[in-house]
């Protein structure tokens, strides 16, 4: 029982003492800060410190936009790369197919392109030179001399 | 081009003369609220005369937490800068008093300060209590008026420093927000925007943390 009175008691002690400290912390600066509020050129020196946050908040406004639109181009970019590349990718097949002298394709063979008009296909790997064409043209010639 | 304006204005306001003693009286008479929306429409007379009006208030608040004299400026500059951009949000608020609302900004920005410091090596480590400051604490505790003559005593301000320096930022500010600046459960809340039932048990764990604190020199 007294045990439990002096327990409380301490603790009503520790209770006051502690707030006596608060008190005493917290008041023992008010001739400096009211020396502070009182400063001549405070004003001078806030108003100086607003205009270079206003520039610091402009400054990351104008950055921010710019990170904006970049943003908002990324899809459109995205999809001119994509076009540029299919455009890319089905233009060197075309070629390919139509330019290498020594591959020939089904297509070539049948001749699909240009269904009706006669062509004459090299079914050879090697191309045909300058004195094939000269040849070719002289056998034609002499076939039609001697008929 | 604007800072010409701006120094044009202010030069209307503080110079003697007829005119200027008009707007002087003028711009004392407005409430706080009319001067908000001035201020908050580019009149940089009317956002002075807030800073006049209130500068001491928000000074005194630092006062509570911050013992020199920079830290105590940084801290009115930061809660005056933070209220000048801030200005909309008080215009198209609830807020009734602007009184109330700069002091809520001061005394957040003490607790950042306070958390800043305590996250900082040198910050964190409060000074050592020396034996005598030691000794006058336990007569202190032992003597049946503990805390009566605290105040008076010069050992105390130093040694109240170093204890406070041990709680948390978050105890420390309610525990001045209680104790010195007087204000009830319900402005506590209302400045923190907690319930008043956590108001209640932050209090009561900020009461048991300081008790702690002071045990140990039993």
């Amino acid at each position: 029982m007294i045990g439990k009175h002096n327990k409380g008691e301490t603790s009503e002690r520790l209770e006051r003492l502690g707030r006596a400290i608060v008190r005493v912390s917290a008041e023992a600066n008010e001739a400096e800060a009211e020396a502070v509020a009182a400063s001549p050129f405070l004003y001078a020196r806030l108003r100086t410190r607003i205009n270079a946050e206003a520039e610091r908040r402009a400054g990351g406004e104008t950055w921010l936009t710019l990170l904006g639109v970049f943003w908002r181009s990324v899809p459109a970019m995205a999809l001119i790369a994509v076009f540029a590349f299919v455009l890319f990718w089905t233009s060197s097949l075309g070629t390919t197919t139509t330019t290498s002298p020594g591959v020939l394709s089904d297509e070539a063979f049948m001749d699909a392109r240009d269904a009706g008009i006669e062509s004459v296909v090299f079914a050879e790997r090697r191309p045909l030179s300058s004195d094939d064409v000269l040849a070719t043209i002289l056998r034609e010639d002499e076939r039609e001399v001697s008929r | 081009m604007d800072e010409q304006a701006d120094n044009s204005d202010l030069g209307a306001l503080a110079s003697p003369g007829h005119a200027a003693d008009a707007a002087v009286a003028t711009a004392a008479d407005v409430s706080d609220v009319e001067l908000v929306s001035r201020a908050g429409a580019g009149d940089e007379p009317a956002f002075e005369e807030l800073f006049n009006r209130h500068r001491r208030r928000v000074s005194l608040i630092a006062g509570r937490f911050f013992r020199q004299r920079e830290q105590i400026e940084e801290i009115v500059q930061e809660s005056f800068m933070k209220a000048y951009f801030a200005l909309p949000d008080f215009a198209n608020g609830q807020e009734n008093s602007f009184a109330s609302w700069i002091a809520r900004i001061a005394f957040n920005a003490c607790y950042d300060e306070l958390r800043r410091l305590k996250r900082r090596p040198e910050g964190a480590a409060s000074g050592d209590i020396s034996e005598e400051e030691e000794a006058w604490l336990k007569s202190q505790l032992r003597s049946a008026g503990a805390g009566a003559d605290v105040e008076a005593a010069a050992i105390a301000r130093d040694l109240a420093d170093k204890l406070l320096a041990r709680l948390s930022p978050e105890d420390r500010l309610l525990l001045v927000m209680l104790d010195v600046e007087g204000m009830s459960v319900a402005e506590i809340g209302a400045s923190n925007k907690w319930s008043i039932s956590k108001v209640k048990v932050r209090a009561h764990r900020a009461r048991a943390s300081l008790r702690r604190v002071l045990e140990r020199f039993v």
